[in-house]
């Protein structure tokens, strides 16, 4: 009775899930201000006229202070510049994804982002499946030996170079010897950073020891802050005086701990990922050195706006990836590790420099 | 004293052992061993709080599926509630009402309207989740940080000490306090007795004179206070900010660990240390690259220690007689 009470939940809870997972939430904007073909829904994407964007994100939302959002606004700016409708869907459960994509193949959408490493294979398999729309993979590699489809394209970026850059500045003012990172998923662009970070901080001091921690559960490796907060701690309490948190709001909580630890800012900090965190996650502030950026959101608005006017097949695109400004941090840190700091992102940036890093 | 340790062989054994390799290992390296402690016990409060939600419900008859939701609604009320009235009282106190409205909310529809007890739990995990989502606005911020004391005196004793008392926050300590008040109550009081009765053999009870239907709806809305803590402890606590989400299955892990617990206040909140200590272990062997192994496969040591155990423990305890079935009083 009661062993089948327990199941009878379980199923009920799958089940509701599941439901709720259908579709997933979305939302949409329509850039009503422009002039001719822009529309306010998407009835008429068949229309040549009509460029109709549509965006899934990967199991994270739209608000999510890194990743997706910055990957939304890139999409939302290029349907304002082109005058396009813009959709997008939050996927739940990543096996919504092909069913996401299909909410906008079915209506003949121009153009579908995907957001994420994890969308490689459905995004490929949706390709195939609709050559009429372009897709364009966010954090994908697609092997031409292997795919075929000339109607999709992924953008990749040099995380190890941001995660390098990170790291060596990590390295040249640690007093402990000791820094940190707390990740999301290990997944290659999660790793690159990761490897990255390590790679940078022993080319700086070869005495560092870095502490490297990867969510160890799938589903909500990315959003979790609490375990996030949770480990950030840990590695402070041995001694780490660097944490780098990369990894949604995993990450996030990580760097929020330690803005709440005592000597935040003076002798303990924080180092974002993604985008420019000191905007996206005041509560981090105190201890926000910088954050390791790849330049999402102009990397898609470009690449949409080759789908729609440019040539298309054969893409392939390497954005690009550095270090967010100290803010106020710019005064803290000392002159000769900033030039150091800056040499080495620039050298990296030009080729001069190599980060060394395999997965 | 004699007897009860006669009685409790087994646990006691148990305790000591655990509490003596506890201290070797924080003689031996007291940095890690301390930094590993502390995780766990921040990782266990919002489980052990779960877990005594759980422990009452069931003992009183009501199996409480909604706790995950219970959950989740108090971190966002905790955290919009401080954040918009720029104080951290209001905060705490919405987290905690909004525990107890759910607690009401799954109390009232499966005892007074006998719904199944499940699907209105689970119907308040989805509310909760719709709710909370569509109610979330990014960029909010507490006006403070909760407050952390050391107690004097307490906090000074090695390890224990340390872990529990130092640097540690109210809603900590109100589960360290929770955690013996229940067990006491449960097993110590009048009110325990009639609990424990009204959970076993409802119609014995009410046979007795006691009145199921009202107490199964106070011990199972005033539990969820105990929900609306561990809420307000996710968001405002062990993190500052509230994403969505950001229960992230604790709400089902404390059921877990509430049989793993065995329907003992005390018992269940080892348990939420163990299950706490060995996820720290986890991402220890992960950090220390002790064995070269990926990530993925570390972190599944926490459950699969936990079915071991529970399958060792299978058979040795036994669910409130009651628990699931509502109560409808002969001759209505």
């Amino acid at each position: 009775m009661k062993a089948k009470r327990y199941l009878v939940a379980g199923a009920a809870t799958a089940l509701a899930l599941g439901l709720t997972a259908c579709g997933g939430s979305t939302g949409s904007t329509g850039s009503g201000s422009s002039a001719s073909g822009a529309a306010s829904d998407d009835s008429n994407c068949a229309d040549a006229a009509v460029f109709c964007i549509g965006l899934v994100t990967d199991t994270g939302k739209v608000d999510d202070k890194s990743f997706n959002q910055a990957s939304h606004e890139g999409a939302k700016a290029a349907a304002a510049a082109d005058g396009g409708f813009y959709k997008y869907v939050e996927t739940q459960d990543a096996k919504d994804y092909a069913a996401n994509m299909a909410q906008f193949t079915n209506k003949k959408y121009d153009v579908v982002v995907t957001v994420g490493f994890l969308m490689t294979d459905a995004t490929a398999e949706a390709a195939a499946g609709s050559p009429d729309t372009k897709f364009i993979g966010v954090d994908q590699f697609f092997d031409p030996a292997t795919v075929t489809a000339k109607n999709l394209t992924g953008i990749q970026y040099p995380e190890d170079q941001a995660g390098y850059g990170a790291g060596y500045l990590a390295g040249l003012m640690t007093k402990t010897n000791k820094i940190g990172q707390v990740l999301g998923l290990e997944i290659p662009p999660v790793q690159k950073f990761a490897k990255g970070y390590e790679a940078g901080a022993k080319a700086a001091n070869p005495a560092v020891q870095v502490t490297t921690v990867y969510h160890p559960a799938g589903d909500n490796a990315f959003n979790d802050p609490t375990w996030g907060a949770a480990e950030a701690k840990k590695q402070l309490d041995q001694g780490a005086d660097f944490i780098f948190g990369a990894g949604g709001n995993t990450g996030n909580g990580a760097l929020q701990e330690v803005a709440k630890a005592t000597g935040a800012g003076d002798t303990v900090f924080c180092i974002g990922v993604d985008t420019d965190q000191w905007d996206t996650v005041p509560a981090a502030q105190k201890c926000l050195i910088t954050s390791a950026t790849k330049e999402l959101s102009k990397s898609v608005t470009d690449t949409i706006a080759v789908a729609n006017k440019g040539d298309f097949e054969g893409l392939t695109t390497m954005g690009s990836a550095g270090l967010a400004p100290f803010h106020d941090f710019d005064s803290k840190i000392p002159a000769d590790v900033k030039t150091k700091v800056e040499k080495v992102v620039s050298d990296l940036k030009s080729g001069a420099l190599e980060t060394g890093v395999t997965l | 004293m004699a007897a009860w340790i006669q009685r409790n062989k087994f646990s006691v054994i148990l305790g000591v052992v655990v509490l003596v390799l506890a201290y070797i290992y924080y003689f031996s390296d007291k940095t890690t061993a301390l930094s590993m402690y502390r995780y766990a016990w921040t990782y266990a409060v919002p489980l052990v709080l779960c877990a005594l939600v759980g422990v009452i419900g069931e003992r009183s008859g009501v199996v409480n599926i909604g706790i995950e939701g219970q959950l989740l609604v108090s971190a966002f009320a905790g955290f919009f509630g401080a954040a918009y009235s720029g104080s951290l009282i209001v905060g705490i106190l919405s987290g905690v009402g909004c525990g107890l409205i759910l607690g009401g909310f799954l109390a009232w529809t499966t005892v007074k309207w006998r719904m199944d007890q499940i699907i209105a739990g689970v119907v308040l995990n989805i509310v909760a989740t719709g709710i909370t989502s569509f109610y979330y606005k990014p960029g909010q911020l507490l006006p403070a940080l909760m407050p952390h004391w050391s107690i004097p005196g307490l906090s000074s004793i090695p390890l224990i000490g340390e872990v529990f008392f130092k640097g540690t926050g109210v809603i900590a300590l109100i589960a360290i306090i929770a955690v013996f008040g229940i067990h006491f109550g449960l097993f110590k009081t009048t009110w325990g007795l009639r609990t424990r009765a009204i959970g076993e053999y409802p119609s014995a009870a009410d046979t007795a004179g006691i009145n199921v239907i009202t107490m199964r709806l106070v011990n199972v809305t005033l539990a969820g206070a105990l929900a609306g803590l561990a809420g307000v402890f996710l968001s405002m606590d062990s993190t500052s900010s509230f994403e969505r989400g950001m229960s992230a299955g604790r709400g089902f892990l404390a059921l877990a660990i509430m049989i793993f617990g065995a329907w003992r206040p005390l018992r269940a909140a080892a348990a939420a240390l163990f299950f706490g200590f060995v996820t720290a272990a986890a991402s220890q062997l992960q950090a220390d690259q002790v064995i070269n192994v990926p990530p993925q496969l570390v972190g599944t040591l926490p459950y699969v220690l936990t079915l071991v155990v529970l399958a060792v423990a299978a058979g040795r305890v036994r669910a409130p007689g009651a628990v699931g079935q509502p109560f409808v009083k002969e001759g209505k």
